[in-house]
């Protein structure tokens, strides 16, 4: 009974720190997913290239890059949202997004903003397409109606977008040169 | 044909080298469940002159829809199911075999050989048309006349380029409608040029001629939609079905519009507009019916009630008074839920 008990807590708390995980809001009232890194042994050129890399190779079919300076990247992308039951589940929507990068000596911050859904609908082939090419922004406030499957979209987004910064985290901080030169590891069972 | 298949073939061979594997996706599992209520206003069921809701003054089941997708590398699948009076003994395929106990909606697998280049065979969907068998796909849970007189769907090959996100062509051969194995041989072939000329904006312009219903036939299909502000969207399908023998009834001709306007974020109402006409075939003279439906969809997450009010006319009297006397019109309301997982 005090295992159950404990497994009981433990999945309310996970649940209760699940649902605190929501978007800040930037100084026009839009949702805002913003980070600083410290990065103090990558120059600032270095991680300006592992960006626009991030945004023209790594993420070339759902990011496009608008503008570029000597220290930032601008671009625009989109993330499908899913819908999940149980174990397997399916697209149910998108979410459209402006992308922002900028990079100093040390250190680099980026954010993720202007974010609007368009929901998905199943077409008569069995496959999940936009219903409107007319995006609704996060930050609305749904109606009675509505407002269960909106909270349900905005955790969705949150998890995407959260995924998406640590993995553009995780791609600055890694080496691809170094790592394309190294040769896969060969195992020979001649010596032993 | 067996020249147009070996190119297609052949075509595809070659692409296929140039393909490259990607990633998996995880099993995608959908569908819908619907149930309905409809009281006709002449409390005769025989006046519904289109598919599905039949029953009068009865809490009816449209149909469960399970619907399963997987993608590995460039290649995919969806085989999709449905079970119920919607899917079963209303659905074509279903009564030419004699009523088995479910209706396939699609069974197909398809390869992108490109990002722009893909190829289909199996049991799709139609490409021709505004409206589907699922209720989901619709707005309004009754049909218009355009969608019972066309085809539902087709079993065939077909290839699609994508030229553009603004343009694709898509040309296919196919087995006569609705069936799941040709009785004619292989004997249509079919096109879709899709134009999207403006953001929210996007027309299919379909073709199909060869075994069709009624013999050997062409349908010309024009399928568009405009989502012109954020709360009001306009469609419009309009079609011609020509028979080659011009004796045989069932050519036919006409257009539906689809006026849509989001009055609050969970309520849009709709209107259907449509003009039907038979053709004249031999001693058959042509019958024409005009058709206005209104209907709002109330949404709460994946449930979506559809309150709907529709009025038909045809001045041929085909419908029936509460007496059981012709009359040239016939009205109906019907209440259905529907819900999307």
């Amino acid at each position: 009974m005090k295992h159950l008990l404990f497994i009981i807590l433990a999945l309310f708390s996970i649940k209760l720190s699940a649902q605190q995980k929501q978007f800040s809001k930037d100084d026009n009232g839009k949702f805002i997913y913003y980070q600083v890194v410290d990065s103090q042994l990558i120059s600032k050129d270095t991680l300006l290239q592992r960006a626009k890399s991030f945004v023209n190779v790594a993420y070339k079919k759902s990011m496009i890059q608008e503008s570029n300076t000597d220290s930032s990247v601008l671009a625009k992308g989109t993330m499908v949202i899913d819908k999940t039951i149980l174990v397997a589940g399916h697209p149910s929507g998108e979410v459209s997004y402006s992308f922002v990068f900028e990079a100093r000596n040390g250190k680099y911050r980026f954010w993720l903003t202007d974010m609007l859904y368009i929901p998905y609908q199943r077409d008569r082939y069995g496959n999940f397409v936009p219903t409107t090419k007319i995006g609704v922004p996060l930050e609305r406030t749904p109606g009675k109606l509505g407002a269960g499957a909106w909270k349900d979209i905005l955790n969705s987004a949150y998890n995407k977008i959260e995924k998406f910064g640590d993995e553009f985290k995780k791609y600055l901080a890694t080496n691809r040169v170094e790592k394309t030169k190294k040769k896969a590891e060969t195992i020979s069972t001649k010596k032993w | 044909m067996k020249k147009l298949l070996t190119a297609i073939f052949a075509m595809a061979s070659i692409t296929c080298a140039l393909a490259q594997e990607t990633t998996t996706s995880p099993l995608e599992i959908s569908g819908s469940v619907d149930t309905y209520f409809k009281y006709d206003f002449a409390k005769n069921p025989l006046n519904g002159k289109t598919s599905f809701v039949t029953d009068h003054n009865s809490v009816s089941l449209g149909m469960i829809d399970i619907a399963l997708k997987k993608k590995t590398g460039k290649a995919s699948f969806v085989g999709e199911l449905s079970f119920g009076p919607r899917g079963q003994s209303q659905s074509i395929p279903d009564a030419a075999a004699g009523g088995s106990s479910f209706n396939i909606q699609n069974l197909y697998v398809n390869y992108d050989f490109t990002d722009q280049f893909s190829m289909t065979a199996g049991y799709m969907g139609t490409f021709i048309g505004y409206e589907v068998i699922s209720p989901v796909g619709n707005f309004n849970y009754s049909t218009s006349y355009l969608f019972t007189n066309g085809p539902f769907q087709n079993a065939g090959i077909k290839a699609t380029y994508k030229f553009s996100d603004k343009v694709s062509l898509m040309a296919g051969l196919f087995n006569d409608w609705n069936v799941y194995s040709a009785s004619r041989g292989v004997s249509a072939i079919g096109g879709q040029l899709m134009v999207a000329p403006v953001e929210g904006w996007t027309a299919y312009i379909n073709a199909l001629s060869g075994a069709g219903f009624g013999g050997y036939g062409t349908i010309i299909d024009l399928t568009t939609s405009y989502q012109i502000t954020e709360k009001f969207k306009l469609g419009l399908n309009a079609a011609n079905y020509d028979i080659k023998d011009s004796s045989v009834p069932g050519s036919y001709a006409g257009a539906a519009l689809y006026p849509q306007f989001a009055v609050l974020d969970a309520v849009t109402l709709g209107l259907r507009g449509e003009y039907f006409k038979f053709k004249a075939a031999g001693a058959v003279p042509a019958t024409a019916f005009t058709a206005v439906t209104l209907t709002a969809n109330i949404k709460s997450g994946g449930l979506t009630f559809i309150p709907e009010v529709r009025l038909d006319h045809n001045s041929d009297k085909p419908f029936f008074k509460a007496g059981g006397a012709a009359a040239p019109n016939g009205g109906q309301f019907s209440l259905a839920a529907v819900y999307a997982f």
